[in-house]
């Protein structure tokens, strides 16, 4: 170890490589994971007062592995919280029914759409957050609300799944910042609210010892959230958020991770090489193998250690300048800030250790296979670019890339993404690995138009001469232009293929679609002329198990649509006539036939039987149930789209597209997140790329010293030196993006062949020439510096 | 058998070829040496003649095609690249024409390298007292950049010297340095057999420096032409390999008529033959 820090601190030149990729990755992984880390799920602030929230019982799980609690009914919440109000240290127990509402200004909906799904509540409910009330009195029969920024007796506009209506402000509710949403009196909220999600309990007593009475008391009716538990409850719009925030952090360790790995490899190998003599005399004065090994081992660890304490830091300075561009892009909830996390930079120190001493097992193996001898060479050459090893691993790494490129189109959408990147990672090594064998060639080519000059032939003889200097220089220029090339062009593809697959789906010419709203209202698809579909969640019992499906609410013939007014308290008390039309992938998992009875448990909590009126292979949904059923059952439920028959009419939170607009609107809106994570990930493998082609270039001109020494003998001017050099830097480039083109190339072509045979249909390849072409003038530009700085620097002088 | 204390190296019928086929190279022609504990050897003869490969070998930095190298009565051939670096490290020191220090490192921590290697602490003083005796005493805190090629190759020396090994081979130890520091680097080694009872083998091409030798041994075309026993001078030397290189031009000319690589080697054994027999 002591010899290794000697070695450091003596030649931290050749060391400068290792030590900025290591840093910069470390400042990448600190600032990612620290934010990942700050980014928790949290309770609505709309709780803050009430210690204890009770649930309804969890029955399952649905498709996403969430768990599946249906609502209570207005009846069974109130019986409940009736019950948990006569526990001692209970101030309050109160059932909190939320229901979809959004302030309209000039017509047009306002706020956050998703959020506004459960932005309605009962007044009594402000308790829970502690709210009050700062003017007026509260909200208590239809058409009276209290909202924060709002004054008593102002008229309001508000689109609730109705439609658009207009209240009177009866209070102003003092919500501490916390966008507490819209009060109504608890009677509406309940007709409004499809059935009761929770109720919230304020105390006197000690948490901990109400939560065990509270347990004891509702067994298993409910469950009964305290401390840590409750934040669980964060709604689903900001989960959504911070996942999408989190895939694009996994995407930035990842890359970091994988950049620093390549960097340090290919700076370790071309240092190992330089070294070479040095290596030998310690093996001639008596180092074992794995002396020397070892050494390398413990030169890196200090080097990583060394970046990691500086980088750590850094990035822990800048993950709170990131939080709110974040915030701002979509990628964490409002009010996000980036916390301490002592365990982010730790663990980003640890990484970067161990991505460095990845990076450098190879180089490590190597050296410690120099002879003795190679001591009493003069120049280090390199007898053999390509060992088998390097064969092996190079293939493997190109075989495995292209196996997970073959299986893309089976996964699902959301892994496509981390597959494609995968395989591009994998292609890319292989290329680079690869890369002395494809040089000559490439070389041969790229050169030929300037074999006669004098600088045509000593850069063509020095490329070819130091095969793996070149691959040095050219692994990350491949990386880059490889991993921008594939990225862009296969989400491009993916896009326009994808565009091809929705178009396909609509067959009418017009659409009617949320505005800035999460869905359309009653009164909305009411006035359209056209077909729609009204989704909902119902729990199914047969005999044997209980499992929630999603349904819809279909217009048919048989049943037509229900008004706006589908009145508060409202229930139909029979429901003769109706009946359920089962998919036939539902009926096969409830193991039911047609004209058989399912117990069915709608939004609202309450039950019923119906008859299974058909079970239809190609049915909508996997239940489908009459439109007026649902609605009564789900009063809060709001519609996709609805399919024009007619010309639309217009309506509040609503607008009519033609269906190509609105499928390249929803790709766009898509492609906004995905051009986000583009441009995060070119831009850092950009940046990594920089300094690996910088830092090589300067490595290899300066151990080139004595070389350049003898052509200044020899007569070449100093422009003539500066000439073969950038020339030579250029070539790398070229050979490195020559590569990346290729593998990209054919990774694309994978895909498209994929993609065409998943829908039967051609696709059009997009190659993002500008992106490649900005990328490779980029590289181009640095390693000119690169090669110039040094020589200029120093008179290499006779 | 020979015994382990009355030769710290010995050569019986040491090959080595390079490449294979058509194309190999004999660098050793079944070279049989032996070379005495407490003696100082220099190994001579033209460019090509093999003398740095038979170095090598005899060093065991090189692996031979045939025959046997005992270090220090240990056979090297089986040893392991491990088993062959400890003997390396416990009974041979090296000096080469140059770079024989690792840069990053002071006189001082070089010199305590090979121990250090060994994992064992250098004993208090050991290090100083290596340094005081080619000299150096005061740069023990310098590093090779910051010392002369005299004195690095001192440095090497005293690093050479200090695990107190059965055998010290130097390659042209005096090949990059001037005059007055080649001659103290020689002082050295021949101070080492003398006053240390040290076993010295060094290749070198300069007459001045084989002159220091107890005995010297002259190779041409991978094999062992002549020998001079005890102190010859310079010119004495000088003269021999002048005869040495002359038999190889007029054997290497008959070459290029004749049809075989061994008429070279056995015309350079008969006139070594002839001239050592006018010698005496």
């Amino acid at each position: 170890m002591s010899a290794a820090w000697a070695m450091v601190r003596h030649r931290f030149a050749s060391f400068a490589g290792t030590f900025v990729a290591v840093a910069l990755g470390v400042a990448v992984l600190a600032a990612s994971a620290t934010l990942q880390l700050s980014s928790k799920p949290q309770a609505p602030a709309r709780y803050d007062a009430a210690p204890l929230l009770v649930l309804p019982p969890e029955t399952g799980t649905n498709d996403y592995g969430e768990p599946e609690r249906p609502n209570w009914t207005p009846s069974e919440a109130t019986d409940l919280a009736g019950k948990l109000t006569s526990l001692p240290g209970v101030t309050a127990a109160v059932p909190d029914p939320s229901f979809y509402i959004q302030r309209l200004i000039d017509g047009k909906a306002t706020g956050d759409p998703q959020a506004s799904r459960i932005n309605g509540h009962a007044w009594s409910s402000a308790a829970l957050g502690g709210y009050q009330l700062a003017a007026g009195r509260p909200p208590t029969k239809a058409g009276e609300v209290a909202a924060a920024g709002t004054t008593p007796g102002e008229r309001i506009e508000v689109l609730t799944a109705r439609g658009p209506e207009t209240w009177t402000v009866t209070g102003t509710v003092i919500d501490n910042g916390h966008h507490a949403g819209f009060f109504v009196a608890d009677s509406v909220a309940f007709a409004r609210a499809s059935g009761v999600p929770l109720i919230g309990l304020t105390l006197t007593g000690d948490d901990g010892w109400v939560a065990a009475a509270a347990r004891a008391l509702i067994g298993p009716a409910g469950v009964v959230l305290a401390g840590a538990d409750r934040d669980q409850l964060e709604p689903g719009s900001v989960s959504r958020i911070r996942w999408i925030g989190a895939q694009l952090l996994i995407v930035l360790v990842a890359l970091g991770a994988f950049a620093t790995v390549f960097v340090v490899s290919s700076t370790c190998a071309l240092s190992a090489a330089q070294r070479r003599r040095e290596l030998g005399l310690l093996r001639a004065v008596g180092a074992t193998p794995g002396q020397v090994r070892r050494m390398m081992y413990a030169e890196t660890t200090l080097i990583a250690l060394f970046a990691g304490v500086i980088g750590a830091p850094i990035g822990a300075l800048f993950a709170p300048l990131l939080a709110d561009p974040m915030v701002e892009t979509g990628l964490e909830p409002p009010g996000f800030a980036a916390t301490w996390q002592p365990l982010a930079l730790a663990g980003a120190v640890l990484v970067g250790l161990f991505a460095a001493l990845a990076g450098v097992v190879v180089a490590a193996r190597r050296a410690s296979r120099i002879s003795p001898l190679d001591a009493l060479r003069e120049s280090a050459a390199d007898p053999r670019p390509m060992p088998p090893s390097r064969w092996v691993t190079g293939i493997a790494s190109a075989a495995a890339g292209g196996a997970l490129l073959a299986v893309m189109p089976s996964l699902s959408n959301a892994s496509k993404t981390t597959a494609g990147l995968g395989a591009a990672m994998l292609l890319i090594t292989a290329a680079a690995l690869l890369s002395p064998v494809l040089i000559v060639p490439i070389v041969r080519l790229l050169a030929a138009p300037w074999r006669n000059s004098a600088t045509g032939m000593l850069v063509r003889e020095g490329t070819l001469t130091g095969v793996r200097r070149v691959a040095s220089t050219a692994a990350p220029v491949l990386a880059t232009v490889g991993l921008t090339v594939l990225l862009t062009g296969m989400i491009a593809t993916i896009e326009v293929a994808s565009g091809i697959d929705e178009a396909a789906e609509y067959p009418v010419a017009n659409l009617l679609v949320p505005l800035n709203t999460p869905g359309l209202s009653e009164a909305a698809v009411a006035t359209q002329s056209g077909t729609s579909r009204l989704p909902t969640r119902v729990q199914v019992t047969v005999p044997t198990t209980t499992r929630g499906y999603d349904g819809a609410g279909l217009t048919g013939p048989e049943s037509s649509p229900v008004g706006p007014a589908g009145g508060v308290g409202e229930r139909p008390g029979s429901e003769a006539g109706a009946g359920a039309v089962l998919h036939a992938d539902t009926a096969g998992e409830l193991g039911v036939a047609a004209g058989a009875t399912i117990a069915l448990r709608f939004a609202d909590g309450t039950r019923a039987e119906l008859p299974v009126l058909a079970v239809d292979p190609n049915a909508e949904a996997p239940i489908v149930l009459p439109r007026a059923l649902v609605r009564a059952h789900d009063p809060d439920a709001l519609t996709d789209m609805v399919v024009l028959n007619g010309p639309a009419t217009e309506a509040a939170g609503a607008e009519s597209l033609p269906v190509a607009t609105y499928v390249q609107r929803e790709v766009d809106d898509e492609g906004r997140l995905v051009d986000l994570f583009l441009w995060a990930m070119i831009s850092l493998s950009a940046g990594y790329t920089g300094i690996a082609v910088g830092n090589t270039l300067l490595m290899a001109v300066a151990a080139r010293r004595a070389e350049l020494r003898v052509l200044r003998l020899a007569g070449a001017t100093r422009r003539q030196i500066l000439g073969v050099l950038a020339a030579e830097s250029l070539l790398a480039v070229g050979v490195g993006a020559v590569l990346g083109a290729a593998v990209a190339a054919i990774s694309l072509l994978g895909i498209r062949a994929a993609v065409e045979s998943e829908l039967g249909q051609a696709v059009t390849l997009v190659i993002p020439w500008t992106a490649a072409a900005a990328v490779t003038t980029g590289c181009a530009l640095i390693a000119l510096v690169a090669a110039a700085v040094p020589t200029l620097h120093r008179p290499t002088g006779p | 058998m020979t015994t382990k204390s009355t030769h710290a190296v010995e050569l019986r019928a040491v090959t080595r070829r390079y490449g294979a086929g058509e194309r190999a190279v004999t660098a050793l022609d079944a070279i049989d040496a032996t070379f005495a504990a407490g003696t100082f050897t220099a190994v001579m003869g033209p460019s090509g003649s093999g003398k740095s490969t038979l170095l090598h070998c005899a060093a065991g930095l090189d692996r031979v095609t045939a025959g046997d190298v005992l270090i220090d009565g240990t056979p090297v051939a089986g040893l392991g690249e491990r088993a062959l670096t400890r003997l390396r490290r416990d009974r041979v020191g090296f000096v080469f024409q140059a770079f024989n220090l690792v840069p990053a490192l002071t006189a001082a921590q070089n010199v305590a390298l090979p121990m250090r290697l060994a994992g064992r602490r250098p004993a208090a003083g050991e290090v100083t007292a290596a340094l005081a005796e080619v000299g150096l005493s005061g740069r023990a805190g310098h590093r090779p950049a910051e010392l002369s090629g005299g004195q690095q190759q001192r440095v090497a020396i005293a690093r050479a010297l200090v695990t107190r090994p059965a055998v010290l081979f130097a390659d042209e130890p005096t090949g990059a340095l001037d005059a007055t520091s080649g001659a103290e680097v020689l002082r050295l080694l021949r101070d080492a057999v003398d006053r240390h009872g040290r076993t010295v083998v060094m290749v070198t091409h300069d007459p001045y420096a084989a002159a220091h030798a107890d005995r010297v041994l002259f190779l041409a075309d991978g094999r062992v032409v002549d020998a001079l026993s005890g102190p010859a001078d310079a010119e004495h030397i000088a003269v021999r390999t002048a005869r040495l290189e002359a038999a190889r031009a007029t054997g290497a000319a008959g070459d290029a008529t004749s049809s075989g690589g061994r008429a070279t080697g056995d015309a350079g054994r008969s006139t070594s033959d002839n001239d050592s027999a006018v010698t005496r």
